[in-house]
């Protein structure tokens, strides 16, 4: 395997003992490109093709943003609690049992309710996360897809044009064989009879 | 008869060798400089730095807007509910700005990684529309009512007890009818109630009228 800066210079790879603010030499440019493409790919394998599945698989079954708000709805009412209470505490206020049990129910009441709707926003939200983020991992994916297409479409049309040519080349050369031999022939023929 | 051809004749131009030779330097630039940035926002991107930056910002914002002392509150006790609204509220759009922000990030990276175009804005301006949440906001208002209406209350309640005790320093002499052997009419201190003055004649001063004529408040 062949990767950049390992290149021998017999092959137009650069180097390295060259001076820092020169040029590299590039003798060969096709092999260059061949070596710079081939770990460009090796590079996106190693260090960013275990992220791009993670990505796409995150996109699909995600659920962070629910478990979160199940989680701070636990959370919360503890929390609101103790401001309270602290609060009270601060001013002294002494409530009564059936104001205690009263502030005990309407925190439980604005909780539940807190609850569902951070429950009812993050599942939106997640949906909506989710979806945007397949749609850019789409985009992505169609945009390397068109890039990979005019590559190949490329490659092709030059694989094609070789072989034409290859294919002319030959029939060029069949057919000087055969002018080369008729030529020689007749000119047997021509000798022989004079 | 030509001569054969010569392997210099087909060799790049001073131009094209330049030009491959930058492509190169930049390439193994790129590969040097930009390739461990683009790794180490990769890796940013994995973690939950931004979500938890703004549900800190979010819980400050919260308790900065709906947890300051006052007695009312203390006494009332039922303030607990709005706040763990607006603290849930806050905290869910915390997680939601930050997810934005993380993915925004993670699609980023992959699209330069892949050659696409990425997006230059992290999102993270969304950290200042945190404050004004609408949950946020309807606790804060209802807090500042409830401030305003305890807070009127109590400037009645001084208002009223300063002007009892004005009411109550109130002093007159009124005319008992009587008269001393001497024919001098005896005259009784008398001394303003908490609801009502007196005058300098000694009446008390009752009815709106004569109230609002004691008050001097128009003169």
């Amino acid at each position: 395997m062949i990767s950049i800066g390992q290149l021998p210079p017999e092959y137009g790879g650069y180097s390295s003992q060259q001076n820092a603010n020169a040029l590299p030499s590039v003798q060969d440019p096709d092999k260059v490109y061949e070596a710079m493409t081939r770990q460009d790919y090796l590079d996106y394998q190693k260090n960013y093709r275990g992220f791009e599945d993670g990505l796409i698989d995150k996109a699909q079954n995600d659920t962070s943003l629910i478990d979160a708000a199940r989680t701070d709805s636990a959370n919360a009412m503890g929390l609101m609690s103790g401001v309270s209470d602290r609060n009270a505490s601060r001013y002294g206020v002494e409530l009564t049992p059936a104001q205690r049990q009263e502030r005990r129910r309407s925190l439980a009441r604005a909780n539940t309710l807190g609850t569902s709707q951070s429950l009812g926003d993050a599942r939106v939200a997640q949906q909506e996360a989710n979806q945007r983020q397949l749609s850019d991992l789409i985009n992505i994916g169609q945009g390397v897809n068109r890039s990979s297409l005019s590559q190949m479409g490329s490659a092709a049309a030059d694989a094609t044009q070789r072989k034409n040519a290859y294919d002319s080349a030959k029939a060029a050369s069949k057919a000087q064989t055969y002018s080369t031999l008729g030529s020689l022939g007749s000119m047997a023929i021509m000798a022989m009879a004079f | 008869m030509s001569s054969k051809p010569k392997k210099q004749d087909y060799e790049a131009s001073a131009a094209e060798k330049t030009s491959a030779s930058v492509a190169m330097a930049d390439h193994k630039y790129f590969k040097e400089k930009y390739d461990p940035l683009l790794q180490q926002m990769r890796d940013e991107s994995l973690t939950d730095r931004a979500t938890d930056r703004l549900r800190g910002r979010a819980n400050a914002d919260t308790m900065q807007a709906l947890t300051k002392p006052s007695y009312a509150r203390a006494a009332g006790g039922a303030d607990g509910g709005d706040m763990a609204q607006a603290y849930l509220g806050q905290l869910g759009i915390a997680n939601t700005s930050g997810k934005e922000i993380q993915n925004t990030m993670q699609t980023n990276v992959l699209g330069t990684a892949r050659g696409q175009a990425a997006d230059a804005s992290s999102g993270m301006a969304q950290a200042s529309r945190l404050a004004t949440s609408s949950a946020l906001t309807r606790a804060k208002n209802k807090q500042a009512v409830a401030d305003a209406k305890f807070t009127a209350v109590g400037q009645v309640a001084g208002a009223a007890l300063a002007q009892g005790l004005d009411n109550m320093g109130s002093t007159g002499e009124r005319d008992t009818g009587k008269t001393t052997p001497d024919g001098k009419p005896i005259m009784e201190k008398t001394q303003g109630g908490f609801f009502s003055p007196t005058n300098k004649e000694g009446q008390k001063v009752k009815g709106f009228k004569n109230r609002l004529a004691y008050s001097e408040f128009f003169s």
